[in-house]
């Protein structure tokens, strides 16, 4: 073939091409969120002086930090920490048979479909109501909101693991039921050791999102965190306030840290140590 | 070319025969045992400090059944009390969102070590990033009732600053994963690095992004119910209220309403979600 040198190639670009559908839910999208912008009432004018309210209160909180309340608000982050594991224990004991049941082809359809519901509905539902739920019935402590957190770990837990189950690789799991394996004998060898790593540090995941969480639930009277902030700024001590928030981020970060650490650790095989800022 | 490589050349390159015998598994025991230790350790230290009662739950249980009994029959009648709230609900979610979106995303590209050249405002901006991520939602709410006053503004800006570092860290994540072909020729043939992101880059994560998008809306959903209790507007206000008054019937309607809203919203932007990306 010989190239046509006639047919000079056109400079224009070629027309990018355009879904009328997705145009339609662009406009849906903007056209709803200028209707919350319009429809809710706020006084905008407020936002005028806020930055000066904002440094005026940080300010109060930190300048100079209230080391006297350090060791209240240590103690308040780490029972936060403490109701945050023993929810994650609790929630990875209860979803962890529960994963396997609800994952199709290890389980019957009958089982499975329920199962998903329930993890949906778990999800659905802020941890704090479930909280509200549980002191309904047992009163409010420490373990009643770690028992909330368990639940609400359920939820998120049962669903990632059905997925990891799911998403293996289907060799090892034709290896092992072409040797005759059970569905027990199916799920040790064919299943969990590809899964392993994924859930483990999913695991972690979920204890980072209750630490979080647990900071809610002191609001409602399960203590840590929460109770010792509405205490507070109840009463305005601002330099509590302050020193609480000071806490939570330097335990939390550290936390992230280690479990970022560890996540390695499990997926790659070497602890190389995260940067500060990774 | 290269003789040896070549397979069958030379003398048969054969294992000796290895026998039946099975490979013999790596062992690390000590090690697995040392972790379960510690992992046993840690969760009998968090066990002894949130002070485990299950005794006093078996006891519980005779006065709870009138509670749970309550909150089988919720109050139909109360719904339209909750309208109200439960726009405001809606409305901080979507503000929240848009307003979350709008400022994370250049914050997204200074955050990725692909789009941003300079290593020091890169651990910079990380390391507040970090910082902003590490605050619960419930703690800006609270702080920021005190600093803009009760109502859904706050309520709105403690969702943004829990929306950034959320939004942030998904974005970069995605971006470092990137392919980085066509910004490095946008950056040859003389781009700045903002010009080559934005036509290299930006064009390539937008799908994530608005599906990055539409999950933080469904988290700001779920949170702005909760962060009313602090007085930041929505739903929380009004589980505040019905709570301290024992009102089961109308709490049991409010999650009932938390349920569907949260349940259609997430059917919903699953379905855009498959449209978009």
């Amino acid at each position: 073939m010989a190239i046509s040198t006639t047919e000079r190639p056109r400079a224009s670009r070629p027309v990018k091409p355009t879904s009328r559908l997705r145009t339609t839910l662009w406009l849906l999208v903007s056209l709803i969120v200028v209707a919350a912008f319009w429809s809710v009432k706020i006084k905008w004018s407020t936002l005028a002086d806020f930055p000066a309210q904002l440094i005026k209160y940080i300010a109060l909180m930190l300048i100079p930090p209230d080391w006297s309340q350090f060791g209240e608000a240590l103690n308040a982050t780490i029972l936060s920490v403490q109701m945050a594991w023993i929810g994650t224990v609790l929630g990875i004991i209860i979803s962890f048979p529960l994963s396997f049941l609800a994952s199709k082809g290890l389980a019957p359809r009958v089982v499975n479909a329920p199962l998903r519901f329930i993890f949906a509905v778990i999800r659905a539902v802020p941890e704090v109501v479930i909280a509200i739920l549980i002191l309904s019935v047992t009163g409010l402590t420490p373990f009643t909101g770690a028992l909330a957190l368990a639940v609400g770990s359920v939820g998120t837990l049962g669903k990632w693991g059905y997925e990891a189950f799911e998403g293996v690789d289907p060799g090892p799991k034709e290896a092992v039921r072409s040797t005759g394996g059970g569905t027990l004998a199916l799920i040790r060898w064919g299943v969990w050791p590809s899964a392993a790593p994924d859930v483990f540090s999913f695991w972690l995941y979920r204890f980072e999102i209750n630490v979080r969480a647990s900071a809610i639930l002191g609001l409602i009277g399960a203590g840590g965190i929460g109770k010792m902030l509405q205490d507070n700024v109840q009463f305005r001590n601002w330099d509590a306030v302050g020193m609480l928030l000071l806490v939570v981020i330097a335990v939390t970060m550290v936390i992230d840290q280690i479990s970022g650490a560890v996540r390695n650790k499990l997926i790659h095989g070497t602890w190389r140590a995260p940067r500060l800022a990774s | 070319m290269n003789r040896s490589a070549a397979p069958g050349a030379g003398t048969p390159a054969f294992a000796p025969d290895p026998g039946t015998a099975r490979p013999t598994k790596p062992r690390h025991g000590a090690m697995s045992g040392a972790v379960v230790v510690l992992l046993m350790a840690i969760t009998l230290w968090a066990g002894i400090g949130i002070q485990v009662d299950l005794p006093a739950i078996v006891a519980n249980w005779r006065n709870a059944t009138a509670n749970i009994i309550q909150l089988l029959q919720p109050d139909y009648g109360f719904f339209f009390k909750t309208v109200p709230a439960l726009l405001e609900t809606l409305q901080m979610a979507v503000i929240a969102t848009a307003v979350g979106a709008t400022i994370s995303l250049p914050l997204a590209f200074l955050a990725s070590r692909a789009t941003n050249p300079k290593p020091r405002l890169l651990l910079g901006v990380r390391f507040i990033m970090n910082m902003v991520r590490s605050v619960p939602d419930i703690l800006y709410a609270a702080i920021l009732v005190a600093v803009v006053g009760v109502g859904a503004l706050s309520g709105i800006m403690a969702l943004v600053l829990f929306n950034i570092g959320i939004i942030v860290k998904l974005v970069s994540e995605s971006l470092d994963g990137e392919d980085l072909g066509a910004q490095e020729a946008a950056l040859a043939t003389g781009g700045s690095w903002p010009k080559a992101n934005r036509a290299a880059m930006l064009p390539q994560i937008l799908p994530s992004f608005a599906s990055q998008v539409l999950y933080t809306f469904e988290l700001n959903i779920r949170a702005s119910t909760v962060i009313g209790l602090v007085g930041a507007g929505g739903l929380g206000i009004l589980i505040d209220n019905v709570r301290s008054f024992f009102r089961y019937h109308e709490l049991s309607l409010i999650i009932l309403e938390i349920l569907v809203l949260v349940l259609v919203l997430e059917s919903a932007s699953s379905w855009l979600r498959k449209k978009l990306v």
